[in-house]
């Protein structure tokens, strides 16, 4: 278990410029993720890393050590990848005990056993004398999950391990990466573009955005408390309204108000309305057109016109509104956030 | 409603096939039932059934030093074509040279040999007086090696690109990458690649009529040679044992690999 | 070790076999065929462009090839047509049965077909039994001979070429021709021909230089008065050892196929996807 150390990371593929100044520490034993849309360069990120990757500039240090100039094979690191990337001409046995052999842990007797160890953390003891051509997606990155571990290496790496996996199956590896991390607490830094897994799964989300880190914090408060509006939007489905703010008041393009807390931005700011936190009642604060109705079974999404603009509304079902009526909302003054600009 | 295709299209297709294939294998179905015929003269169908000419064969000298050295022969070339071809292979798939490369090396696939075979002959006998093993070997490994190439291409070009960058991840050095991982995955282009070569230099005529001389005489240029004067039908046998060789060859590759991937290619 | 280095050292032995076996001899091949007894001269050039009977021997190459390759494409493309658009079993046996004279050595096939084609050969009997021909008629020694001999070994050559094009294109794209109102054969004309051409191109060239510069077949089957150019370059090589001669003829026959093989090449290096 060890520390990551990522100072002034910049890396430039030609003119193009892929990390602007990443500067990050992961302290033994937390499970970090870096999530961003493609292109972010949260892969890049993860690749140097790793090794796979030179940086155009920065340093990397893993246990105080200086490893920028290493290649991947001199890091005591392991990795996942989207593709599971098995050794397809050896026995799942053989492909866990492979970090092994090449790092010359133990004997012979001693790898078997921990590869023995490491199949039953992720339940495929079973399936040991298979190739991996034999095994289901599933399996195949359970495989990969435990040659990943079996060398306790100083860092693992976890490039977007679950993408290919079907809804179901992913959901179950996320409970697997939890359990396993829990137990055997490797430094962990996981690649991902999707939210709920970076938000269920990390101990800290690193959320970037064009080559720099827009924000990280906890999963609880980069969602609650987005800093800026890329994050809003982001994570989390979130109706971003501008509107102007004095004297305790927001005032919506179209005139409507509602009223905020104090110690808000003033002056124009952004609100950030989360779907959940919008309801259509009733004496509401403010009004607002519908425009489109879309079926979900148990609830029915809105698009609903407020202030000349179009926003995203949930509601039970029971609730029936035609395109065309009008209706009232009722935002919570505690449950709008308020971004500057 | 839109008809499929029409019966009598469909029925005139299967007719069109027959015959195609009637052109194609005909002539090997002829020198297999003169072979076993017991008239001495060439003839079609065969009058009786008798194996003498294969007891014939197998009792004449030039035949057999033929079969032995054709053996020998494609035996060496289907090591060197297969080793130096699967390098090439590896190197050409590592996609960093350019598709000319590859071409080239692809190239004798589609240059006719005697274009080699001229060359090769002048060249060697300037510099060494006479042709010997030893040219005839080169000649072969450069018609095979395009062979096993593109089959070992083949099958790289398949592979998941991420399984190399996990084994360095996983503490593997280069040279351990290229033999216990890159190497075990070319086996299957390799085999197939290998019994390509070995068919190629077993059957091959003309650059061995080109660089004969009477120490080294392969079996097709003996055959060649007993057709332009006095053939009798144990030049049928001998050449019945050739098809022999190349069915076992073709059954024993679809076996280790299916041979469609490699006909479409 | 880098893996630049790596890989040139894994290309190295290859491109060294293809130095020795390949570049080198064509050079001094080409070397050769301009030297005489004082020097270098052209003068072998000009002997074969002006003797009489040289020139005959390179139209009759020239004008077979093509016949050999008409009728290759004739028969390929239907051919390959059917097995495109026929289950994947019977596809497999289609492909064998086209792969297998291919595998066999060229003696072994042209030996068939003196069998078949001499005096007391099936084909030269039924043609007399059908009136075509004299009472000693015998299709050995023919133009005719050479063409069969050739088409059933250049074939599969042709239906390779064919097989991956055909192979790739949409069969809807034909059956919304259908559709449309085309019948069986107008949709061939107009959708099928035009996206198979790439194939129809590389197929007919490789069968074309591979035809121009057989020497096997044509010997053995059109025999010493239907002489092609090949042959003739054999034939200075090992008997009349006039190697200089020989060497501006292979000259001419390379020139002549290298002009088609560079847009061959290049139309491979882009077909291959």
């Amino acid at each position: 278990m060890s520390d990551l150390k990522l100072t002034n990371i910049v890396k430039a593929f030609g003119k193009t410029q892929v990390l602007r100044d990443i500067n990050l520490t992961i302290r033994s034993g937390e499970f970090v993720s870096l999530l961003g849309a493609s292109g972010c360069g949260k892969t890049t990120l993860l690749r140097i890393v790793a090794g796979l990757e030179t940086v155009s500039a920065g340093k990397v240090e893993i246990d105080g050590v200086d490893v920028t100039d290493l290649s991947p094979e001199k890091r005591d690191i392991a990795m996942m990848f989207q593709s599971y990337a098995l050794l397809p001409h050896m026995t799942v046995r053989e492909n866990v005990r492979f970090p092994l052999r090449m790092r010359k842990q133990g004997t012979r007797e001693e790898q078997y056993e921990c590869v023995n160890a490491a199949l039953e953390a992720v339940q495929l003891s079973h399936l040991a004398d298979r190739m991996p051509r034999q095994l289901s997606g599933g399996q195949q990155q359970r495989v990969a999950l435990a040659r990943a571990i079996v060398s306790n290496p100083k860092v693992l790496l976890l490039d977007e391990p679950l993408s290919n996996l079907d809804a179901r199956l992913r959901e179950d590896m996320q409970v697997e990466l939890i359990e396993i991390h829990r137990r055997i607490g490797l430094t962990t830094l996981f690649v991902t573009h999707d939210q709920d897994e970076a938000l269920s799964l990390s101990d800290r989300v690193v959320l970037m955005n064009g080559g720099v880190i827009e924000q990280e914090a906890p999963p609880r408060e980069i969602y609650e408390t987005p800093a800026t509006a890329y994050a809003s939007s982001f994570l989390g489905a979130a109706n971003l309204i501008p509107a102007t703010v004095s004297d305790g008041v927001a005032r919506l393009a179209d005139g409507q108000t509602i009223a905020v807390p104090a110690g808000s931005p003033k002056g124009s700011v952004t609100l950030v309305l989360r779907q959940e936190n919008v309801e259509i009642a009733e004496g509401g604060e403010l009004t607002a057109n519908v425009v489109t109705r879309v079926y979900l079974g148990s609830r029915n999404r809105y698009i609903l016109e407020l202030a000349c603009q179009r926003i995203s509304v949930v509601a039970p079902a029971s609730l029936t509104f035609e395109p065309g009526m009008e209706v009232r909302l009722r935002v919570g003054a505690d449950r709008v956030r308020i971004l500057p600009g | 409603m839109v008809r499929a295709v029409p019966t009598w299209l469909r029925i005139a297709a299967w007719c069109f096939v027959l015959l195609t294939g009637l052109l194609l294998l005909a002539p090997l179905v002829v020198v297999v039932g003169v072979s076993v015929s017991e008239s001495q003269f060439i003839v079609f169908p065969p009058q009786g059934f008798s194996l003498r000419w294969y007891e014939k064969a197998l009792s004449t000298p030039a035949f057999l030093d033929a079969f032995w050295l054709s053996l020998g022969l494609a035996t060496l070339v289907t090591a060197t074509a297969t080793v130096i071809g699967g390098a090439a292979a590896i190197g050409l798939s590592r996609g960093r040279q350019g598709s000319q490369l590859e071409t080239f090396f692809l190239s004798p696939l589609v240059l006719p040999s005697i274009i080699f075979a001229i060359g090769l002959l002048m060249l060697w006998s300037t510099l060494f007086g006479t042709t010997s093993f030893y040219v005839l070997w080169l000649a072969h490994t450069v018609i095979a090696l395009p062979y096993v190439i593109r089959t070992t291409l083949a099958v790289l070009a398949e592979r998941d690109p991420y399984v190399n960058e996990a084994a360095r991840t996983m503490g593997a050095g280069r040279l351990q990458r290229l033999l216990l991982v890159t190497l075990p995955q070319c086996i299957p282009g390799l085999a197939a690649g290998a019994f390509f070569a070995f068919n190629i230099s077993f059957d091959e005529a003309v650059l061995s009529l080109f660089l004969r001389n009477p120490n080294l005489t392969t079996l097709p240029v003996q055959i060649y040679g007993q057709l332009e004067f006095s053939p009798d039908p144990t030049v049928a046998a001998v050449s019945t044992v050739m098809i022999m060789i190349t069915l076992v060859l073709m059954v024993l590759l679809e076996r280790l690999m299916g041979l469609n991937r490699f006909a479409s290619g | 070790m880098t893996d630049r280095r790596e890989t040139w050292l894994l290309l190295i032995p290859g491109l060294a076999l293809l130095v020795l076996g390949f570049v080198l001899p064509i050079g001094r091949m080409l070397v050769l065929s301009v030297q005489d007894a004082n020097g270098y001269s052209l003068e072998h050039f000009v002997r074969f462009f002006q003797d009489s009977y040289y020139p005959l021997v390179l139209w009759r190459t020239v004008y077979l090839s093509a016949v050999i390759t008409f009728f290759c494409l004739l028969i390929g493309f239907p051919l390959t047509y059917i097995m495109a658009h026929s289950t994947p079993r019977v596809r497999l046996w289609l492909i064998i049965m086209v792969i297998l004279p291919l595998m066999t050595s060229v003696v072994v096939r042209t030996f068939g077909w003196m069998v078949l084609l001499n005096r007391s050969g099936l084909l030269s009997t039924a043609l007399r039994d059908l009136g075509l021909g004299g009472r000693s008629f015998q299709l050995m020694h023919t133009e005719a001979a050479i063409v069969l001999g050739m088409v059933q070994v250049l074939l599969p050559f042709m239906v390779l070429s064919l097989l991956g094009v055909l192979l790739r294109h949409d069969p809807r794209l034909e059956e919304a021709a259908r559709t449309m109102g085309c019948s069986f054969l107008q949709t061939i004309r107009t959708v099928v021909l035009p996206l198979a051409l790439p194939g129809i191109v590389a197929g007919s060239i490789l069968v074309f230089t591979l035809s121009a510069s057989s020497f096997v077949t044509p010997s053995l089957l059109g025999g010493a008065r239907l002489e092609v150019l090949a042959g003739s370059i054999y034939k200075n090589v090992t008997q009349t050892l006039d190697w200089n001669f020989a060497a501006a003829q292979a000259v001419i026959l390379f020139a002549g196929i290298a002009l088609l093989l560079i847009p061959y090449l290049r139309l491979g290096a882009r077909g291959h996807g």
